[in-house]
């Protein structure tokens, strides 16, 4: 029962810096961060064992630890072999599940309370999405995608969900058919939060095209795109993703908002653009998490403005694993980051199957 | 860089269907000697051509030279005069019987030479003049080809050509799938957007994307027979980065579970040995970024890693025969199964996707496990340290080397 003592203490200590972020306090603080971050770690290094073990391998142990950034970071591919949990399995809550690939596995992210992940989530959609609005103001959303009753396991559908809860005015709705939203926009009156994955505006902009069909939504819309386009039939970069949107929604790119999220993750990390209009687009970080780039040997970070492997330190991650290893790179730029892409159909060097490939087939 | 415009495809194609004319009343046993002489003076490291080849072709592939040296020096070796004539011999019988398609147009991927030579030598054997649009990681081996033809026979010279351009140029794409017979190695995806352009009765030869891999029996894990093999699963690994279907992925051990340590530390001292020899090349951030994801995996599992520290090469052994994601540029997995029996179920899901094993330590049942692999989608069984030189009749994808090409085939 200790455990659970400290796990709440952990817990309420987060949610608490995140109820005073949302209260547009509760900056980026080092000191704090690094307390919790080392906390949060021996928790976790003590009830997590296959972290434990990577951790051994690396000689990293609590009692040893000099700082958070030598905090051992999970590849995201083990939430897919894996159970991550730093609880029992017995009180696993909610498990939410990454999208399917043509590798067939699906990673899992497994939570006993959701309190944390919703707690944390609003500070930082409200901050870059809405941060023209009074605290209390609410605005019509339209969710290109399933609500959380749809999808249960999909934690972007919940995080929506919540959003739309919490800020969303009466007539706000969740369209999974581009058919339907591109209807719907067409009635817009009021300023919009255009939600979805990046691959389901593609989908509504190719109905709008097919319609003939070019609006212009009310002036203070604004659009928030998730996601890439790995597994999917079609890739589009993302200068032409955001060129489709102003052309045919009438939203411009400045209005357009990258989440960078994983559903290994509880929290998200938002394009620049709505909350400082005038300085260049960069992906900003709630304060209770860090992102680091660090060179191929997962160890040292890279120097400000080089290409690295992108390590994310979330401290709302209390139920997994706080440090995470993703396969995306990126640059630190100044107070935020940058994920770069890999590079659409790149010509592959050899003949031999990219990793990817090599499972394909025992997807079914 | 793009050089060629649609048009300018179309041109080439028009003059080459003109060249083929003059080449398919040509004796084909005359264009095979010049075409053996070809292969005769690529396999020499002082001529000009093999030469330009090891200059140019490290800075352009991102291999160091000492590995595209070495594989060439290994993967030219058996590809002689002789060896082209023989295998004219045994697949066509009668050459003069035989002509291929008015032209082929030879799409060449990768930054490997060999198969981009091959391509355009397979397709005038069967008197076809061939448009060649090299892959943009080697613009070297098929003008130095098309250079040292025109040098040995201007006339065959005229009968291959070259359209340079982005392989996501569209409209060029769409200008070179007009020949009547399309080549071309690639992902499933790139295969699949080719075959809805080349539509009958053009014809089109799809090479997919491929792996090797090794296995080792009970006689090669002695301590002397493991060094051995295991140098020579380093080199075949060590060779092209293993970027190329040749190139082995997985090692299988058949034997106690402790073999598989020992093995992979033989095969972490070969690759040590390999990296001083021959260093591996440039890889690109997102490799870098895939191998140190599947390392820290391995890490998870509490698999066994060895790997350099500058993360150079890497073995990792895994706990069973399950596979896993290949990360190439040296990236070794080792899988434990008790035999052979257990080997070729271990294979079985990756049996599409297999190209050739190298295979050691199996005495007796050698013969017997050469066949349930070939059964199992091998088309190649070879010794370690050979996978990387495949003989100039391999029927890769089991496909016949040149038969692929004849129309009606």
């Amino acid at each position: 029962m200790t455990g659970d003592r400290e796990r709440r203490a952990l817990d309420r200590r987060l949610i608490a810096w995140a109820q005073e972020a949302r209260a547009g306090d509760g900056a980026a603080d080092d000191v704090r961060f690094d307390a919790l971050a080392r906390d949060l770690f021996a928790f976790q290094y003590a009830r997590c064992v296959p972290y434990r073990r990577l951790c051994q391998r690396r000689g990293v142990a609590p009692a040893s630890l000099g700082s958070w950034r030598e905090i051992p970071a999970v590849p995201t591919g083990a939430f897919k072999e894996m159970a991550l949990r730093s609880f029992p399995c017995e009180r696993t809550h909610h498990t939410f599940r990454t999208s399917g690939t043509a590798a067939g596995a699906r990673g899992e992210l497994h939570l006993d309370t959701l309190a944390v992940y919703e707690a944390s989530l609003l500070p930082s959609f409200e901050r870059h999405l809405l941060p023209d609005l009074a605290p209390d103001a609410r605005m019509t959303f339209l969710v290109l995608g399933p609500n959380a009753q749809q999808a249960p396991d999909s934690s972007l559908a919940h995080m929506f969900d919540r959003v739309v809860h919490a800020r969303g005015a009466a007539g706000s709705a969740f369209e999974p058919d581009p058919e339907a939203a591109a209807r719907g926009l067409a009635d817009a009156g009021e300023p919009l939060c255009l939600c979805g994955t990046a691959f389901a505006f593609v989908h509504l902009l190719d109905q709008l095209a097919t319609r003939g069909t070019r609006l212009a939504l009310p002036a203070g819309s604004r659009v928030m795109e998730t996601g890439g386009f790995k597994g999917r039939s079609r890739e589009v970069t993302r200068d032409a993703l955001y060129a489709g949107i102003a052309e045919r929604l009438g939203v411009p790119p400045e209005r357009v908002v990258n989440q960078y999220g994983m559903t290994e993750l509880a929290s998200q990390f938002y394009d620049s653009v709505l909350l400082h209009p005038d300085e260049p687009r960069r992906k900003l970080s709630p304060p209770w998490a860090r992102v680091r780039c660090v060179a191929r040997d997962g160890g040292a970070d890279v120097p400000d403005g080089e290409l690295g492997i992108l390590q994310i330190l979330d401290l709302a991650n209390t139920g997994s694993v706080l440090a995470v290893q993703t396969a995306d790179l990126g640059r630190r730029l100044a107070d935020g980051f940058e994920v770069l892409g890999r590079e659409s159909g790149a010509e592959a060097r050899g003949c031999s199957l990219a990793a990817d490939e090599m499972l394909a087939g025992d997807a079914a | 860089m793009s050089t060629a415009s649609p048009d300018a495809v179309r041109a080439s194609l028009r003059r080459l269907h003109a060249a083929g004319d003059a080449l398919r009343k040509r004796p084909a046993r005359e264009v095979l000697d010049v075409l053996g002489a070809l292969l005769e003076r690529l396999r020499d490291p002082t001529d000009p051509a093999r030469r330009r080849i090891e200059t140019e072709l490290p800075a352009a592939a991102g291999f160091s030279p000492e590995i595209v040296r070495e594989g060439l020096a290994r993967g030219l070796a058996s590809w002689t005069g002789a060896a082209l004539r023989a295998l004219v011999d045994v697949e066509l019988g009668d050459a003069e019987a035989f002509h291929g398609a008015p032209t082929t147009a030879a799409i060449l991927a990768g930054a490997i030479p060999m198969p981009a030579l091959l391509e355009v030598v397979a397709a005038l054997c069967v008197r076809s003049p061939v448009l060649a649009k090299p892959s943009a990681h080697d613009p070297v081996t098929a003008p130095a080809v098309a250079g040292a033809l025109a040098e040995l026979d201007p006339a065959l010279g005229q009968c291959v050509a070259l359209a340079d351009f982005r392989h996501d140029d569209e409209a060029c794409m769409d200008a070179l799938c007009q020949a009547d017979c399309v080549v071309v190695t690639g992902s499933d995806t790139a295969v699949s957007s080719l075959a809805a352009r080349v539509l009958p009765p053009r014809r089109l030869v799809a090479h997919g994307h491929r792996i090797s891999l090794a296995a080792l029996g009970p006689a090669a894990l002695e301590e002397a027979s493991l060094a051995e093999a295991a140098r020579g699963l380093a080199l075949d690994t060590a060779l092209w980065d293993q970027l190329g279907c040749c190139s082995p992925v997985a090692v299988y051990v058949a034997g106690p579970t402790a073999a598989a340590g020992r093995a992979a530390h033989a095969l972490a001292d070969a690759l040590a040995d390999a990296e001083a020899r021959w260093p591996r090349g440039t890889a690109s951030p997102e490799a870098e970024a895939a191998a140190a994801h599947e390392r820290a995996l391995a890490e998870m599992r509490g698999a066994e890693l060895l790997a350099d520290p500058g993360a150079r090469w890497s073995v990792v052994v895994e706990p069973d025969a399950q596979p896993r994601p290949a990360p190439l540029h040296r990236f070794l997995r080792i899988h434990p199964v008790t035999d052979a029996a257990a080997l070729i179920e271990g294979i079985r899901p990756l049996g599409a996707k297999l190209a050739g094993v190298a295979l050691a330590g199996f005495a007796a049942d050698t013969l017997r496990l050469e066949a349930a692999l070939r059964g199992a989608g091998a088309t190649r069984t070879c010794a370690p340290g050979s996978l990387q030189a495949p003989p100039l009749a391999w029927h890769r994808d089991g496909l016949p080397v040149l038969r692929r090409l004849l129309p009606g085939a």
